[in-house]
């Protein structure tokens, strides 16, 4: 049984990971855990401090736990960017900071790292309001290529044709059977009647207006980020999926810190740079749950909490994993799960890292929309 | 000519009101941006915070732009503090027959208002609760209780549940941390809402700031009703006060002890895992409803002990509107019946 402890700031309580009850646990481990959380009181998502929490943070955990595999995220200047107009000197000086803290991670620890970037942000040209369908569009908060259409009528088809600002508009199975063609065994989990009858899928640059989308209006979206940077030491990989059995192939030999970048394109990356793909044809990833989920798992992982999933149709009455966001079970095949090495995460992209790496503890940020709550630490195993 | 929507009773005769929502026009007030909502979107009915009313019901969440507060700590400033006009790209333009269908069409079942201030964007709330009252669609809101008689008497026909802050209990708050100079017409508005609506209070507490008022507020509302909920929210300041520091937990809760005597129902919360967010039976002592609490816009209903709204040890009344409502109880309507 996992364990939560959230620390609101000077007030810590532990939970049931799975229920949310109330829990007691005076594990060696979480005690080392809740101790790190009340040194290291989360800034917030755009301030600038939030990226230094992520390193000082990971490097306290290490200096208690001395873990083999560390998963780190930085988002603070992919949440600065999408929110606020900063000038384009102001914006490479942001992303630069990101990558410099990454090296700062890695100079302090002494880890090997694996730097995967999600890719480059790009001005939002546009928006598509879809609140006027007969039928029900659900986009969400993080997502501006994909929208998902419920019950479209033929009106609505008709207007979603007409718009050239949409790149395509895709049925259900075939968005399915593109995945199924380059991964038999993809898992889809969630309830098909949640999932939309078509998937709209914007031009670049445009974003859509819908139930589900934020009333905080992004400046910056990602770019189509068919390819994204990744800096390994252990060879060439072609494709985000190999990213997980590269790690674990070196675990024995290193001790290895995958670091996620997110909004960093490769012009931020240094020359020894591959790019890998990160999608199938049409479909590339955006950041959140089914890039984070796809690399650490090393399987697709398109229908992970994608725009237009119908969410607010699951039955609320019994929802499980409550600090989780969107998981309602535990992933398999994470890159952390069944390591028998120790394994820690820490991230300021809220409230699924602890699902996405499946380490054995996790610290993570827990905002919402930019509200900071304060943070959380996971303890998945305390008997390593 | 004045706006007679809220309490600044703007003049209207050379420009706009102070909430950019509302000019003249002939001789008449009229809204600057109707139909216009920031956001539509269903969620739980505890998450707005309401506690006591259709628990565990499918709210659809609305909201428009502007206020007639400046709240320095205010977290929604982005929507509220900013002038209307320059929102109005990101708005959604909905007519009040078709915010009504898509209600339906979400399974919702009432629709609550609650991201800025109402009473700037009346005349479209009524109609929407023209077509709501048809479907038979309660309709609810949080406001900060700064509007007229007659804008009051006009809410209180709209909305059937209203959720009112009281932010603080002296003038000198609310002149320096809100805005306004008096606040007197919000409680002479509370005792009106209390006659005919279902009446919550919520007071965001900053420490070394309002925490010296909350037993003056607990009072006030004591002697209107006791049983009126009362939600006290530690305050995470934003906009101009986000270098504020977050008030301590422990201290708030000790601060209430003298509150909980005077009122049964005082809820603790705005933070993740509050544990003040369950209903005690105010006889017994029985828990008669569990919640859960992740902070702002993140409650919800985790177990409702009390069939027919009595505690079911003692049988005492717990107060609450409606029945308890199961999230996918009603059925959303097929789309071809409303399009």
């Amino acid at each position: 049984m996992s364990l939560a402890v959230i620390d609101a700031r000077e007030w810590q309580n532990r939970f049931d990971l799975e229920t949310g009850q109330p829990r007691k646990s005076d594990a060696p481990v979480a005690e080392m855990a809740a101790r790190v959380l009340s040194r290291h009181p989360y800034p917030g998502d755009v301030d600038e401090q939030a990226n230094q929490w992520v390193t000082d943070t990971a490097l306290d955990l290490i200096s208690h736990y001395d873990p083999d595999l560390v998963c780190l995220s930085y988002v603070q200047q992919f949440f600065s960017d999408r929110h606020f107009n900063h000038s384009e000197t102001e914006r490479e000086r942001l992303f630069a900071a990101a990558m410099a803290e990454a090296d700062r991670f890695v100079e302090l620890s002494g880890f090997t790292p694996v730097i995967v970037g999600t890719g480059n942000m790009i001005p939002l040209a546009g928006d598509m309001d879809l609140s006027g369908l007969d039928g029900l569009a659900v986009s969400s908060n993080w997502s501006a290529r994909y929208c998902g259409i419920h019950h479209p009528s033929p009106r609505d088809m008709e207007f979603l044709n007409s718009l050239d600002t949409l790149e395509r508009i895709v049925p259900r199975q075939e968005w399915i059977d593109l995945f199924q063609a380059a991964q038999p065994d993809l898992e889809i989990l969630q309830d098909p009647r949640l999932m939309p009858d078509f998937l709209a899928v914007a031009r670049e640059g445009q974003a859509f207006k819908t139930m589900g989308t934020t009333l905080r209006k992004p400046v910056h979206i990602p770019a189509n980020n068919f390819q994204v940077p990744v800096v390994s030491p252990f060879g060439p990989v072609t494709d985000l999926r190999e990213i997980k059995p590269l790690i674990r192939a070196h675990l024995s030999t290193h001790k290895i810190a995958l670091i996620l970048v997110e909004g960093v394109g490769e012009s931020f990356f240094p020359e020894s740079r591959y790019m890998v793909q990160n999608g199938v044809d049409w479909f590339c990833y955006e950041p959140g749950d089914a890039f984070y989920l796809t690399l650490s798992t090393g399987r697709h992982q398109p229908f992970a909490y994608p725009a237009g999933f119908r969410s607010f149709d699951k039955d609320a009455d019994a929802i499980k994993f409550p600090f989780s966001g969107y998981m309602d079970a535990v992933p398999g095949h994470t890159l952390g799960l069944n390591f028998p090495g120790k394994s820690i995460a820490v991230g300021n992209r809220s409230m699924f890292m602890h699902m996405a790496f499946g380490v054995d503890i996790s610290i993570e940020c827990f905002a919402r929309n930019l509200f900071n709550q304060g943070c959380m630490a996971v303890v998945h195993r305390d008997d390593k | 000519m004045k706006c007679q929507f809220c309490e600044r009773t703007c003049d209207l005769t050379n420009g706009r009101s102070f909430c950019g929502m509302y000019m003249e026009e002939n001789g008449r007030v009229l809204e600057r941006f109707p139909d216009q909502w920031c956001t539509y979107n269903p969620s739980r009915i505890e998450s707005v915070p309401f506690y006591h009313a259709y628990p565990g019901s499918r709210s659809l969440i609305i909201g428009t732009a502007g206020c007639n507060f400046r709240c320095r700590y205010c977290s929604n400033g982005f929507i509220a503090c900013r002038d209307p006009a320059d929102l109005q790209e990101v708005m959604y333009t909905i007519p009040a027959d078709r915010l009504v269908a898509m209600a339906k069409k979400m399974g919702c079942h009432n629709i609550v208002f609650n991201v800025n201030e109402p009473a700037v964007s009346l005349p479209s709330l009524e109609r929407v609760s023209h077509y709501a009252r048809k479907e038979d669609i309660p309709m609810g809101c949080l406001t900060n209780g700064y509007t007229t008689e007659s804008a009051t008497r006009m809410m209180m026909e709209i909305f059937s549940f209203v959720h009112i802050g009281l932010k603080g209990f002296s003038n000198a708050f609310y002149r320096e941390f809100v805005g306004i100079p008096d606040m007197t017409p919000i409680l002479r508005n509370i005792r009106m809402f209390a006659q005919t609506c279902h009446v919550e209070i919520a007071s965001p507490v900053i420490e070394d700031v309002n925490d010296h008022e909350l037993f003056d507020i607990a009072q006030f509302i004591h002697d209107i009703r006791p049983d009126i909920p009362w939600h006290v929210f530690r305050l995470l300041p934003e906009h101009d006060m986000k270098e504020s520091l977050y008030p301590n937990i422990d201290r708030m809760d000790q601060a209430l002890e003298t509150s909980r005597k005077l009122l049964p129902y005082i809820y603790f919360h705005n933070f993740v895992g509050s544990r003040w967010v369950n209903t005690q039976c105010p006889n017994c002592g029985h828990t008669v409803i569990k919640r859960f609490s992740l902070g702002c816009s993140g409650d919800r209903l985790d177990e409702f002990l009390a069939p027919d709204n009595t505690c079911p040890e003692c049988g005492t009344p717990i107060p609450i509107l409606g029945t308890r409502v199961a999230w996918n109880e009603k059925q959303s309507v097929s789309w071809e019946a409303i399009s």
